[in-house]
């Protein structure tokens, strides 16, 4: 009688429980007469335990209250809500029901919600002061060309001295079409979102922060993250899904 | 549309210490890991109505904070270097007080688990810690279960080569205070 060959995955499943019974007592048998069968078995035994020994006890760590406060409020926000209309059912992960207010869901976005309208005051201003060093037409058209077609992950030299690295693509609570871009300057970086309407790319939030070697400051990146939330993105689109919405124009 | 859904917005206030936990687990941050678990708290009440009431509420809201994490990640990626992610992986283990042995070899299995690539990673976090089942694991990460299993020994045998467990070592000495 040949002995029964036990491969790796066999024996990991039998240490988490999740090998059927009459392998497990074939394995057992086997583990009787067999040491090194059972040092195999001892690795997924043992890195099990050890994980779950590291890592269980963060449970028992205090939620910082903050964030405690935070969700409880989300929470009695939205028990307070009327129950949603049935055929958002499906969608809803995707793209989430719109008529929720903003500020039921999520008191803590005002404060930055208010920082958000100074900024793009800010961008404003300087949009309008750009046009003196480049056609301000050109670079929109370039601008616009470029986020119609280039792939999320992409770096677009545009005009002289000014560079477009697309971010990702995602559809809003409207379900429009919109995407994360930064613009980098000599001396600073725009973090943009903007979204197609009727075939233009409309600026919804941009926030310059001064030029920081190739990376948007992470407090940028919260407010944009707090935005996304507020407008309900969606999950950024994978690159498949992202050709396709691009290509779409009528989204 | 169901009359008795169980209402997400409770259930999530009383899963926080467990999707802390997997958030920390995960991105071994604890400042993202918070962000994370508020981001994905907002999202779950917002598509609240797309969680099935006859499925596990744990797995659907690992699901969504793990592609949270993934989102982030891409974003990090694509953005090019990030001093944050330097960052997230030089934080350590619960802020402690005496380094004992045994708490020094529990630190070793934390600071390898952060060296394991991300897929491998995810696995082993929700199977080992967060002990879900292999096919619960496969629909969070919306892979076949044969790729969880592979992932999953993968990532062991890497653990246990970066830690010692196991090599050359008797069972009992990472259960029991062997190491002296």
């Amino acid at each position: 009688m040949t002995m029964e060959h036990f491969d790796d995955e066999t024996l990991m499943a039998f240490a988490d429980g999740e090998l059927d019974a009459a392998t497990s007592q074939r394995l057992e048998t086997a583990l009787e007469a067999d040491e090194a069968l059972a040092e195999r078995l001892a690795v997924f035994l043992d890195t099990r335990l050890a994980v779950g020994s590291a890592m269980k006890p963060l449970i028992d760590e205090p939620v910082p209250e903050a964030l405690a406060a935070s969700v409880r409020r989300m929470a009695e926000a939205a028990d307070a809500k009327p129950a949603s209309a049935p055929e958002n059912n499906v969608l809803a992960f995707e793209r989430p029901e719109p008529s929720m207010p903003v500020r039921n869901r999520q008191p803590w976005l005002i404060p930055i919600a208010a920082s958000i309208l100074a900024v793009i005051t800010g961008v404003g201003g300087y949009m309008s002061g750009r046009g003196s060093v480049e056609p301000g037409a050109s670079f929109e058209s370039t601008l616009s060309a470029a986020l119609d077609r280039e792939p999320s992950g992409s770096d677009v030299t545009l005009g002289q001295s000014e560079a477009l690295h697309i971010v990702s693509s995602f559809v809003d609570g409207r379900g429009e079409l919109c995407r994360e871009y930064e613009l980098k300057r000599q001396n600073d970086t725009t973090a943009t979102v903007a979204c197609r309407s009727n075939g233009n790319w409309v600026t919804r939030l941009a926030l310059s922060s001064p030029r920081a070697e190739g990376y948007v400051p992470a407090s940028s990146q919260e407010t944009i993250d707090a935005y996304l939330a507020s407008i309900e993105a969606g999950e950024p689109l994978a690159a498949d899904a992202e050709k396709n919405a691009l290509a779409g124009k009528a989204e | 549309m169901t009359n008795d859904t169980p209402p997400v917005p409770q259930r999530l206030v009383e899963f926080l210490p467990n999707l802390r936990r997997f958030a920390i687990s995960l991105c071994h941050s604890r400042e993202l890991a918070d962000d994370l678990v508020q981001a994905a708290c907002e999202r779950a009440i917002v598509a609240a109505d797309s969680f099935a009431p006859d499925t596990r509420f744990d797995a659907w809201m690992f699901r969504i904070l793990r592609n949270l994490w993934i989102d982030h990640l891409r974003r990090a990626r694509t953005a090019g270097p990030q001093e944050e992610i330097e960052k997230a992986y030089d934080v350590s283990v619960p802020s402690g007080e005496a380094a004992t042995h045994a708490r020094m070899e529990l630190m070793e299995v934390a600071t390898a688990l952060q060296k394991l690539p991300e897929e491998q990673r995810e696995v082993l976090v929700l199977v080992c810690v967060e002990e879900l089942s292999y096919r619960d694991t496969a629909d969070v990460l919306s892979i076949p279960i044969g790729t969880v299993m592979s992932r999953l020994a993968r990532a062991r045998k890497n653990l246990a080569e970066l830690t010692g467990i196991s090599l050359g070592e008797k069972r009992s000495s990472n259960t029991k205070g062997g190491v002296a």
